[in-house]
This record gives structure tokens, C-alpha cells and sequence, in this order.
């Protein structure tokens, strides 16, 4: 009896092994965090426009097709790995993208998309980051889904790679085909 | 140039762990001595040369490597620009290995005709440590990665971590966790060589378990100071998954240091210690897993890269898998020569060991079940403080309680009648030292009540101890002596180093208030007793950042000025983002803690202001508990040297 103990360590321990081995084989993503504002229409909001200089009304242009929202910064390092996979996204699948630019300067905003190729069907400007407390934005890149009749459906937090691209447009195709 | 210098010797010292792994014990000690010498130094050679020249080029901003240009900046100042080196994932575990091999060259200096083959079984295991973590890095995490090209400038970084505390907060961290790593090889020698040797196998790891825990204490309590000065959210502890993969090991190892001390006195619970030896240490190595795989997510994770997380699986289950089959097989040699008394030193010893593993086993459950749910059902939750609080506290309790008797109780078994008149004068003194403590802050919380008594039993004990001690040291009747426990000063300073610590946590986390209010230019608000007016607020500019401070002056009741707080809000326009630094005035019984936020001259800004009991304790506390512990491993380091002879 007594020595049978001496070998409940060891199968402890590989059990919870083979937990931690499960969910780093798994395809999760740690960082995935459920937003309240799933399923929950686009909070409303006006800003101004970087491309067209007119004020862009969520109210009018969230309806009839799935839309991605794609908060980015020239300042932000990942965004600028992500930016080859939103252009793929617009250009090749014909998705309409709309960017948010979250703290930045608009001119640098414009000439850094003028360099990389724009992939955005409009940019906003959120100069002081009010649009992003609204989505409770806390990192950026983030992206959210949002289908046709105005409702997030999905959010994710940090840049779409080239690991998860794969991932995130069947996770499009499946919200459009709902 | 001098990045490939440090990539080389990180290759070399691979050879090295390796050649000093390939040199287990044979017939003939003195080429296993000499060959052992020769790894042992070259390994710590190496792995030094290695860690200097990433400092280098850190100091030296080459941005051509891939890890200087993601974690530095030309605009920073120099003393981070050196802590920038283990202020990341790659960085970090050339530390971990040079902290290694500094430890593995510590074990082969206690070679000496009597302990040979512990002592070489004991760095072969060492060595197979270290050639994971040198494999782990060369292969998976490699910090002198050339980037092409060299970019102009680097990407900075967090500005949060630009905090004296934070700076040495991971090398005395990680002290630690290494240092554990000398216990868990330890541990594997004295099971597989058996007693041959009749060596005093603890007596060797001793020191080692001590600087482990000592240096796990400070480190922790400096990750502590960071959060509490740099994060400005008023408190120091957050149970985050980062601060229980340390405290962890941290419970562990207080197991182990008193169940040491029972096994060098009294042969007994020699099974356990091996075991606690090997937990310490692969808690250390999975806490940190966990926290850096991203599988955890916290503030110290670093890399998200899976293959990362999958190789160190691997090696834990080496690790572990090797090490417990051994312990499963071989343990049962070790069999105790004497029985334990509940009533006895030991007993009590043994009673709250068992209590440290429950709350480690909590802690562990808390920081486990999310992913365990998560695995399981694939919803996400999250386990937070009210759950720690209400699984810790009601354990840490009667485990503070017996630490307090503890000392007075001698190693033999001892009635109930002599406990409770040793103790008698301390109750008494516990007593008086509560009323007045809850008099000063006219408290009726429960949790108060029980913090203050807790901190007020360890030192009245300890005081009543010291002063029989004396009465028999400078008394005519010496025959006496043996009746009085032996007291050491490490322990003396260790356990008051805890109640300082309990005062200090009681004061701070019961009584604290804390008032968020917005507030314009010569506006006033009131916390206990003090007056808060905001006085002025203007723009600074520093190094890398500028900020706006606010001024605010403090009054007391008698409407006397006592200091004037300001607190900044910085942006860091290299990285664009803000942090806000805390001003805090502290004194003995209390810390006025004032965060500025967001705002504008119209609306005025919005002011946290925290008034917190007792804070300055904790620090002492700590400190207090890290001098002891000093000592300990000096006066352990004497007796190990006396083995020699």
C-alpha cells in the first residue's frame, strides 16, 4: 500500500501534461476573447472620413454585406505585418474592409497606405480613440466580422498571419453562408 | 561581429554542458574531477561571454540583430537599455542559462574525498538541465538573429517596464527558479547513487534550497513594488497566473526549507523532501511554461509560437518523467528512523508542510482550472481574486498560528500542558499588541482582527523566547538549557520578516480606501482624515517621454501641510503609448497613493487617490525575511565546509 503512493506523482503529473500538450496542439488562440458586443449590433458612431473628407455614418453603411472592421495605426508594428493579408482579403476575395485609424496622424495614415496599397473601401479616423473605447478595442490590430444586417459576429484581437488567415476567412465565409 | 562572438559561445557552452553530462561517474576520480573542472568552468566562461555580448550589443544599439531592434531604442536610458537584455523571451533565457551554469559551478565546488560520486551524479544531472535550456534556446528562441536589413532605429519598448524594481525584479526571480534547479538534481543524485557514500545529502542542498527561497522572496516582492509604484492600480498583488507560477514554488519551498532542517536533525521525512525537491523545481520550470507558451495569457507573455511551448513539453516531461520514475522506484530507501510526534517540533513542522502543499495545490487548481475547463468544454472562464482569497486565507490561518508555537516546541514530544504554559506570556502579549494596533485604526473588520493577532503571535513568541534564552545565558543555572529551544538568528529574522509581512498585508488590503474622483485646479477632496487639493498642473519632458504632472498638497487634520504629490501621465511617443506614474508619500503607518487620469482643463481630470495602511511593511517584511535568509546560507555554507574535514 504504502509504496503504491510513491508512483502518484508521477501519474499526476503526466496527466496534467497531457492537458497542457491538448491545448497547445489545439488551434486556440489564447488571446480570443469574448467581446460583449457579440451578436450585438455595431455601437453607432460619426467621424470624419480620411479618404472621401466626408463624415462617415455607421448607421447608413453597416447593412447588406458582410463587412470586416479592421482597427490599425502606422505606429503599430503588427498591423504592418497584417496589412499584406488585408490586402489579399480585399483584393482577391472582395471583401470591403473598413479601416479605423486609431490614434494617428492622418497625413502619415494616408502616405502609409499610399507605400503599402490600400486595402480599405474607407478609412476613419478616430484621432483620440473614442470609436475604440466604444468596440473596447484594447490592442491593436483587432478585426471584426460583421455581418449583413449590422451584427458583430466575430472579433479578434492582434494581426491576421499568415497561421491564422486560413482560419479567419473560413471563419468569414461561415458567417456569410449563416 | 560581436553578436556572432555571442552565438558562438552560446554553441560552445552547448559543448561543454554536454561534455560535462558525458562525464558521469567512473573508476577513476581524478580524470572525472579534472575533465568535470574543465566543463564546469568553460560552461560558466561561455555562457558569461555570450551574455556580455548581447549586453554589448544592446548598449551599443546593433540594431542588425533581430532582438535589439524589437526590444531597444537609441533614446533609452542606458540602465535600461542593460535590463532591456532580459526584458524579453530570447534575452531572459540566456540569463536563465548563465544563472545555470553560475549554480552549476557553486555544486562543483563543494567536491571533496568523501562526496564524489554525489557530487558528480549531481552535475550530470545539472548538465542535462542546462543542455535543454541551451538546446531550447538555440534552436527555438535564439537572441542573436541577424535582421536584414539593419533597420535605422529600434521598436523600444514597453514603457511599463522602464522601472528600477522591474530591472532586477527577473535575475533575483530567476536565482530562484534556478536555484531550485540545484535541489532537483540533488535530489535525483542522492535517490540513484543510494547511501553509498553515507554522505549528508541535504546538508548539500540546503544552501542551495535557501538561496533558491531567499532570492525567490526578494524577487517576487520587487515584481510586487513594480506593480504597485508602476501600474498605479492601488494594490500589489493580482493573483495573475505570473505571480503564482513564482509564489508557487516560493510555498514549496518553505515546505522544503523546514523539512530540511527535520531531516538534518532528526532523520525524518527524508522521502518528502526529495519529492518537495523535485516539485520545486518542475513547478518553477512548468509556471514559467505556462506563463510564457501563451497558453496562459498574462503580462509576461512573450511568444505566442506553439513550437516553442511544444518543445518545453517535451523537456518537462523528461524532466519529470525521469525524475519521479526514479523517485517511485528508489524513494522507498529512504526510510525514516524515528517516528513523528504530532506534539513535537517536527510534528508541527510536518502539520504545516502539509499546509503550504494545500495551498500550493489551490493556487495551482486556481491557475489551471480555466484551461482545464477550457480543454474540456471549450468555454472560457475566468478565476480570480475571491476565489484565492477564500481558499488561501483559511489555510495560511492555522498555518501562521503553529509557525508562531513552532519554536518553542523542542524536537522531543512535548505535552499540551508545557505548550500552553510556554505560551501563556505571549497570548498575553499578542493580546495587548491587537487592542492597541485596532485602537490606532478603529477597525471592526473580522480579517483585521485575525491579521493583526497572527503578526502579534509570531513576535510575541519570538520575544519570549529570546528573553528565556537570555535569562539562561547570562543566569547561574545552566542545567536548564536544553529545556529552551535553540534559536537561530536566520530564523529569528526570517519568521519576524513574516510578521511584518502579515501586518503589512492586513493593513493594506483591510483598511485601504480608495476615492476616484474628477477634479479641476483648486478643487478639494477628503480621504480619512486628509485633505487633497489639486494645486496646478503642468507639462514635463524626459528622456523618452513627456507628460503632464499634477500638483497636489496634502493637509492633515490640523489643516497642516504634510507633502505635495505629483503624479504623472507620460507618453512615450516612440511607441505610442501612455503610462501613469503614481506619486506616493509613505510613512510607517500608511502610503497617500495618488494616480492621475485622463482629462482637460474644462471637465477636469479624473484623480484615483488610494490611502493605504501599512504598505511600507510588506517591503520590510520582505527584506527583513531576505536577511534571514542571507544568514541562513552563510551559517549552512559553515556547516557544509565542515564536512570537508
Amino acid at each position: 500500500m504504502k509504496r503504491k503512493i510513491l508512483i502518484l506523482p508521477i501519474i499526476l503529473f503526466f496527466t496534467l501534461l497531457i492537458v497542457f500538450f491538448y491545448l497547445l496542439v489545439i488551434d486556440r488562440n489564447p488571446s480570443e476573447l469574448p467581446s460583449v458586443l457579440i451578436n450585438k449590433e455595431v455601437p453607432s458612431f460619426q467621424a470624419k472620413s480620411l479618404m472621401t473628407k466626408k463624415t462617415f455614418i455607421s448607421e447608413k453603411e453597416f447593412n447588406g454585406e458582410i463587412i470586416l472592421v479592421n482597427f490599425f495605426a502606422t505606429w503599430c508594428a503588427p498591423c504592418l505585418q497584417e496589412h499584406q493579408y488585408l490586402k489579399k482579403l480585399s483584393n482577391q476575395r472582395g471583401l470591403k474592409i473598413i479601416g479605423i485609424n486609431y490614434k494617428d496622424d492622418p497625413t502619415t495614415a494616408l502616405a502609409w497606405l499610399k507605400k503599402l496599397g490600400n486595402p480599405y473601401a474607407d478609412v476613419i479616423a478616430d484621432k483620440k480613440g473614442h470609436i475604440g473605447i466604444d468596440w473596447g478595442v484594447y490592442g491593436l490590430p483587432e478585426t471584426f466580422i460583421i455581418d449583413s444586417k449590422g451584427v458583430i459576429k466575430y472579433r479578434l484581437i492582434g494581426p491576421i498571419t499568415k497561421k491564422t488567415y486560413k482560419a479567419f476567412y473560413s471563419k468569414v465565409m461561415e458567417i456569410e453562408n449563416l | 561581429m560581436i553578436a556572432n562572438l555571442g552565438n558562438f559561445s552560446l554553441w560552445l557552452a552547448l559543448f561543454f554542458a554536454a561534455l560535462q553530462f558525458g562525464v558521469s561517474y567512473r573508476k577513476n576520480n581524478k580524470s572525472t574531477l579534472y575533465l568535470n573542472k574543465i566543463s564546469v568552468y568553460s560552461l560558466l566562461l561561455f555562457t558569461l561571454l555570450s551574455f556580455l555580448s548581447l549586453m554589448y550589443c544592446y548598449i551599443v544599439s546593433d540594431f542588425s540583430v533581430s532582438n535589439v531592434y524589437l526590444n531597444s531604442h537609441t533614446t533609452k536610458p542606458l540602465v535600461y537599455k542593460i535590463s532591456a537584455v532580459w526584458g524579453n523571451h530570447e534575452g531572459s533565457m540566456l540569463l536563465w542559462i548563465l544563472v545555470l551554469s553560475i549554480f552549476n559551478y557553486f555544486i562543483f565546488k563543494l567536491y571533496n574525498k568523501n562526496n564524489i560520486i554525489l557530487i558528480t551524479k549531481t552535475l550530470e544531472t545539472q548538465a542535462f538541465v542546462t543542455i535543454g535550456f541551451l538546446l531550447f534556446t538555440v534552436l527555438t528562441s535564439n537572441p542573436f538573429e541577424k535582421i536584414i536589413p539593419t533597420p535605422t532605429n529600434g521598436l523600444g519598448f514597453n514603457p511599463v517596464l522602464q522601472d528600477p524594481a522591474l530591472a532586477i525584479h527577473p535575475p533575483l526571480l530567476y536565482i530562484g527558479y534556478v536555484g531550485f534547479s540545484a535541489a532537483f538534481s540533488f535530489s535525483i543524485s542522492a535517490m540513484s547513487v543510494g547511501n553509498i557514500e553515507k554522505v549528508p545529502w541535504y546538508n548539500y542542498m540546503k544552501p542551495f534550497v535557501l538561496a533558491a527561497w531567499t532570492f525567490l522572496t526578494i524577487g517576487i516582492a520587487f515584481g510586487s513594488i513594480w506593480a504597485y509604484y508602476e501600474l498605479g492600480w492601488g494594490g500589489w498583488w493580482f493573483w495573475d497566473p505570473v505571480e503564482n507560477a513564482s509564489f508557487m514554488p516560493w510555498l514549496l519551498g518553505t515546505a522544503l526549507v523546514h523539512s530540511l532542517v527535520t531531516v538534518e536533525k532528526k532523520k525524518v521525512l527524508q522521502k518528502w523532501v526529495l519529492l518537495l525537491a523535485i516539485l520545486a523545481f518542475l513547478l518553477s520550470v512548468i509556471g514559467t511554461f505556462l506563463v510564457r507558451s501563451g497558453i496562459l495569457t498574462s503580462v509576461h507573455t512573450f511568444a505566442l509560437d506553439p513550437t516553442r511551448g511544444i518543445y518545453i513539453l517535451i523537456f518537462i516531461a523528461i524532466l519529470g518523467g525521469y525524475s519521479l520514475l526514479i523517485f517511485a522506484k528508489n524513494s522507498k530507501k529512504f526510510f525514516d528512523k524515528n517516528y513523528i510526534s504530532f506534539m513535537s517540533r517536527e510534528g508541527s513542522i510536518l502539520v504545516n508542510n502539509i499546509l503550504m502543499i494545500v495551498v500550493c495545490a489551490s493556487v495551482f487548481l486556481g491557475t489551471i482550472y480555466p484551461l482545464i475547463i477550457e480543454a474540456l468544454s471549450n468555454n472560457k472562464i475566468s478565476v480570480g481574486e475571491p476565489y484565492y482569497n477564500s481558499t488561501v486565507i483559511p489555510i495560511i490561518i492555522p498555518a501562521i498560528l503553529i509557525m508562531g508555537i513552532v519554536p518553542l516546541i523542542s524536537w522531543q514530544k512535548t505535552s499540551l500542558i508545557t505548550i500552553l504554559k510556554k505560551t501563556f506570556p505571549s497570548i498575553m502579549l499578542t493580546f495587548a499588541i491587537t487592542v492597541t494596533i485596532l485602537w490606532i485604526y478603529r477597525s471592526q473588520s473580522v480579517l483585521g482582527f485575525i491579521g493583526i493577532i497572527l503578526s502579534g503571535w509570531i513576535i510575541s513568541n519570538i520575544v519570549f523566547t529570546l528573553f528565556e534564552q537570555s535569562k539562561i545565558k547570562y543566569g547561574k543555572n545552566k542545567f536548564i538549557k536544553n529545556s529552551v529551544p535553540k534559536f537561530t538568528k536566520s530564523m529569528i529574522l526570517a519568521h519576524i520578516g513574516v510578521a511584518l509581512l502579515i501586518l503589512g498585508i492586513t493593513g493594506s488590503s483591510v483598511w485601504q480606501k480608495e476615492k476616484i474622483t474628477r477634479m479641476k485646479i483648486n478643487d478639494e477632496t477628503i480621504i480619512h482624515n486628509y485633505k487633497v487639493i489639486f494645486k496646478e498642473i503642468k507639462e514635463v519632458v524626459g528622456k523618452n517621454y513627456v507628460a503632464i504632472q499634477g500638483n497636489f498638497w496634502i493637509y492633515n487634520e490640523k489643516n497642516n501641510i504634510i507633502t505635495k504629490l505629483k503624479p504623472e501621465n507620460r507618453f512615450y511617443p516612440i511607441t505610442n503609448n501612455s503610462t501613469s506614474e503614481a506619486s506616493i508619500h509613505t510613512n510607517i503607518l500608511r502610503d497617500l497613493y495618488i494616480v492621475l487620469g485622463n482629462g482637460n482643463e474644462q471637465d477636469g481630470w479624473i484623480v484615483r487617490v488610494y490611502y493605504n495602511p501599512l504598505v511600507v511593511w510588506i517591503w520590510i517584511g520582505a527584506f527583513v525575511i531576505f536577511l534571514g535568509g542571507i544568514f541562513s546560507i552563510n551559517s549552512n555554507l559553515k556547516i557544509v565546509k565542515r564536512l570537508s574535514l
